[in-house]
């Protein structure tokens, strides 16, 4: 391939602002995507046009559905499933959390994918739960189709969903007997607040107006609404006022959640999320404010708000100040190797072997066991443990040292410059540039040289005099520079 | 029954990963998980300085059900589904007993080792499982920063805390009352901070070095873990040398108990005599909104064996290490809907181990009538700082727990010596 970027002794590298708005909004920059941004004219024509995923094909992130065929089962057969013993809740979360980071590594919707995983991990529900698990594939589903819409369509898509029910025990929540837990945690965590300052009968009252929806847990898991199960009469929460006297009370609630999407310390609540995750663990007032306003303005819409984001100064001042989580340290350095998981069939597929290395690190995909979903501060992913995880996995993920099958590793030739000899200082530098996007530093040179028991002038006279230990090293050496674990 | 009621509420993933994942066969990454869990040795200067372990109950336990005021009619007539009568209970007196549940720890209760506090919290609800937590662990409430009380410890006990005085076992993410300036460490094992190329000391000096120049040059909060964890590593590395896996003899922790790994990881490192001075150890599961009775029931159960086994594994060493369990928030005094209780308020503690004279149930008990509730809940008649407090005096006498628990009044129970 003449066109091949590696292909050259030093390659191009983005600018620092195009790659900043890559590492935010992609898990991680390769080759690979590389192209498909030159390809769309640069990083900013490629962000927008990436809210509209169904104009861009995605071959690959289409396929990753059929390596988990149980993922298809409808509720009733997956609990039938596990009844008869033939497969566990934790196995159908197994194929959830491995399917997330299929999608992550191979989809050319990578805003969508990146999106799709900030509001899951607001609107938080793990996999494998008893409770919710063969209703986890569609809840997933409902997120990402409401994405990159408003969050007034999110919260009606997963507050009354069957498996936010059973996590949360609405589906146990009735006129007979109140439970309070989804009415807390709808304000506490999906909606105003505890700022929003709501008392205990706001709580009450949140949680009789979602009395109602029925999943029979642990019988066939049957979603149903129930009228002579809601609770009727006046409801008051915060300024939200109802009669509530129909015995139907689907209506009321889509107006109370519609109430809570546009409130106030709701867009402030929202706002704040995403400028954690999008620009740093602190971010000023200034751009919350902001970015809350372009959420009010916009009626909740999506993509106004991030884009008010994206354009604030202090977006741009916040490049390589986040942590990278387990997980994003680990597709992200998968995707830079280069690295395309093709399948879970085989002994030891890589996808199965990404999701434990997050878990070594110290993150599973979905692996929070609170509503609250996983922190949003990078400072939680900084603990000195965690640094020495991750250089442990990346020498694994550069050498392949797991043995990882099912997938397409490109041969060490095929990433490297055409033109030799080169000198380990050379190769060094190459790889800083396509794994980092960014120069090679005197440490990484010398890291690479002294582990390789030589000196960075050491001349390679060809691709295949580089031993496949020595090629481990330079990558390792590498992706172990400190933004190897930032975006 | 077919489903498994092991992985409700907070806390208990792990607990299936790890027994699924045997099934699965999932590429030997069960046993590498606890697989390198320290025992007897000695190492390091400090091995004979004490010891405080705190068991986090995740999600608002029960205090109502676990230390369980029989005598109270309001109590039966809140609860017409899941109160718990006297006959059931174990080692009770006229006003409480403890949760059947608890028959693990009974030897240890009656040989003075365990005692039960009540009518413990804070010092106004707060019924939000997040808030809670942030404001329990913080324990400074005039402050903004965001520093725990056990790092205040921490770094009371020296002008340069270790990097191994501070601990969280079990999960690899600090909890807010680990955080804060002294040096802290949280994982799941040790054999995963070794570091690089363990075997071959050439090869790992010139890696280290290489990174050691790469990170203090960067600097930031990465450049500074950075350096930090080439520290930690040839700590860890020693450690990992001098002891061997396994706990003492006779002790076996529940299988795939997320909680039982953790404490042996625990009892390991007391043992080893890295000077190690609170470990953090995190319980979850303990949000009972629905079902009450099987869930306290397997959730005490759990709890009370692994506190056995650990007290047990301990051997020795169990005289210099104190251990409390500590919640959120009470459960509310009336049932709800689904035969379980939502958040409430007042709590009860568990004490246990060293200086802890046990085998009694401390507390001014403030009763259940109408007039002594807050809010339908009990009330709250020891601020747990106090609680805290009182066993940092006896046990960690060089410390000023003021600044430990700043603006914290004293009501001592007497429960330690």
């Amino acid at each position: 391939m003449a066109t091949r970027m590696s292909a050259a002794v030093k390659p191009a590298v983005l600018s620092t602002s195009q790659r900043h708005l890559l590492d935010r909004f992609t898990f991680g920059v390769n080759e690979a995507q590389l192209t498909l941004v030159r390809a769309d004219g640069g990083a900013g024509p490629w962000f927008s046009k990436q809210w509209t995923p169904s104009k861009i094909s995605d071959p690959y992130g289409d396929q990753v559905k059929s390596w988990f065929p149980r993922l298809a089962d409808s509720p009733a057969n997956a609990w039938a499933r596990v009844k008869s013993g033939e497969r566990s809740g934790w196995a159908y979360g197994h194929d959830m959390a491995r399917y997330t980071l299929g999608r992550k590594m191979r989809s050319r919707h990578q805003v969508l994918e990146v999106m799709t995983d900030f509001w899951s991990n607001l609107l938080f529900i793990p996999v494998g739960e008893d409770r919710s698990f063969p209703w986890r594939y569609d809840y997933d589903r409902k997120i990402r189709a409401n994405a990159l819409t408003s969050y007034r369509a999110l919260l009606r898509a997963t507050v009354t969903h069957p498996a936010m029910s059973g996590w949360l025990n609405n589906n146990s929540n009735t006129k007979r007997g109140i439970n309070e837990n989804l009415g807390r945690e709808l304000l506490e965590l999906y909606t105003v607040g505890r700022p929003a300052d709501y008392d205990e009968n706001d709580v009450k009252n949140s949680a009789r107006l979602l009395t109602g929806f029925r999943v029979k847990v642990f019988d066939t898991y049957e979603a149903s609404y129930d009228p002579s199960l809601h609770w009727t009469g006046p409801i008051k929460v915060l300024g939200f006022t109802h009669a509530n006297s129909n015995a139907d009370g689907r209506a009321a609630v889509n107006a109370y959640l519609d109430y809570l999407a546009r409130h106030p310390s709701t867009a402030q609540r929202v706002a704040f999320r995403l400028c954690q995750r999008f620009i740093s663990d602190a971010p000023s007032k200034t751009v919350v404010s902001a970015v809350a306003a372009a959420y009010l303005k916009h009626d909740t819409s999506i993509r106004p708000t991030i884009a008010a984001l994206v354009a604030h100064p202090e977006f741009k001042s916040a490049r390589k100040r986040k942590f990278r989580t387990p997980t994003e340290d680990v597709i992200a350095s998968a995707r830079a190797l280069g690295l395309r998981p093709t399948g879970a069939r085989g002994a030891k597929p890589l996808i199965t072997h990404l999701y434990y290395m997050g878990s070594q690190i110290g993150q599973e995909q979905f692996g929070w066991p609170r509503p609250d979903g996983f922190p949003e501060t990078g400072s939680t992913w900084g603990s000195p443990a965690r640094i020495l995880r991750s250089w442990d996995v990346h020498y694994a993920l550069a050498g392949n040292w797991w043995g990882s099958t099912d997938h397409v590793r490109p041969s060490a030739a095929s990433s490297m410059p055409t033109k030799w000899p080169l000198s380990i200082d050379q190769l060094v530098e190459h790889q800083a540039r396509v794994l980092l996007g960014r120069p090679s530093t005197s440490a990484m040179r010398l890291g690479a040289a002294s582990t390789l028991n030589h000196v960075g002038s050491f001349k390679f006279a060809r691709a295949s005099d580089v031993s496949s230990w020595a090629w481990t090293v330079i990558r390792a050496t590498v992706l172990n520079h400190p933004e190897g674990v930032l975006r | 029954m077919t489903h498994d009621h092991a992985c409700d509420d907070y806390g208990l993933t792990r607990r299936h990963f790890l027994r699924n994942s045997a099934a699965l066969g999932a590429a030997g990454v069960a046993t590498q998980m606890f697989g390198d869990v320290l025992t007897a040795t000695a190492f390091g200067a400090s091995s004979a300085s004490n010891v405080l372990v705190v068991v986090s109950l995740r999600g608002g336990a029960d205090g109502l059900s676990m230390v369980v005021p029989h005598a109270e009619a309001a109590y039966h007539a809140a609860r017409r589904n899941t109160a718990l009568q006297r006959s059931q209970l174990l080692v009770a007196d006229d006003t409480f007993g403890l949760h059947p549940a608890f028959s693990p720890l009974v030897k240890d209760w009656t040989a003075g080792r365990v005692a039960a506090l009540h009518a413990i919290g804070m010092p106004a609800p707060n019924r939000s499982h997040f808030d809670a937590m942030e404001a329990l662990e913080d324990a400074d409430a005039g402050s903004a920063a965001r520093i725990g009380w056990l790092n205040r410890l921490i770094s009371g006990l020296s002008s340069a805390p270790d990097v191994f005085d501070g601990m969280q076992i079990g999960s690899p993410i600090l909890p807010t009352l680990m955080t804060g300036p002294a040096p802290v460490v949280a994982t799941k094992q040790f054999g995963d901070l070794a570091g690089l190329f363990t075997d071959s000391a050439t090869t790992r000096a010139r890696v280290h070095s290489a990174l050691k120049k790469e990170y203090s040059a960067y600097g930031q909060a990465v450049g500074k873990a950075g350096l930090e964890a080439l520290v930690l590593a040839d700590r860890a590395n020693k450690i990992n040398k001098v002891v061997e896996a396994g706990p003492a003899a006779g002790v076996t922790y529940p299988q795939y108990s997320e909680l039982g790994a953790a404490l042996q990881a625990s009892a390991g490192l007391i043992k080893s005599g890295v000077g190690v001075r609170a470990i953090a150890v995190d319980a979850g599961g303990w949000d009972h909104h629905v079902d009450l009775k099987s869930r306290v029931d397997r959730s005490v159960k759990e709890l009370a064996t692994c506190l056995a086994m650990f007290m047990k594994d301990l051997g020795t060493h169990a005289g210099r290490v104190t251990i409390v369990t500590i919640s959120e928030f009470g459960r509310r005094l009336q049932e709800n809907g689904s035969y379980g209780v939502d958040h409430g308020y007042g709590n009860a503690m568990m004490v246990m181990g060293a200086g802890v004279k046990g085998g009694k149930y401390y507390g001014r008990w403030p009763g259940l009538s109408a007039g002594s509730q807050v809010d339908g809940d009990l009330a709250v008649t020891t601020d747990y700082r106090s609680v805290l407090s009182e066993i940092l005096r006896a046990r960690f006498s060089s410390v000023d727990v003021s600044k430990v628990f700043p603006g914290a009044k004293d009501s001592p129970l007497g429960f330690i010596a």
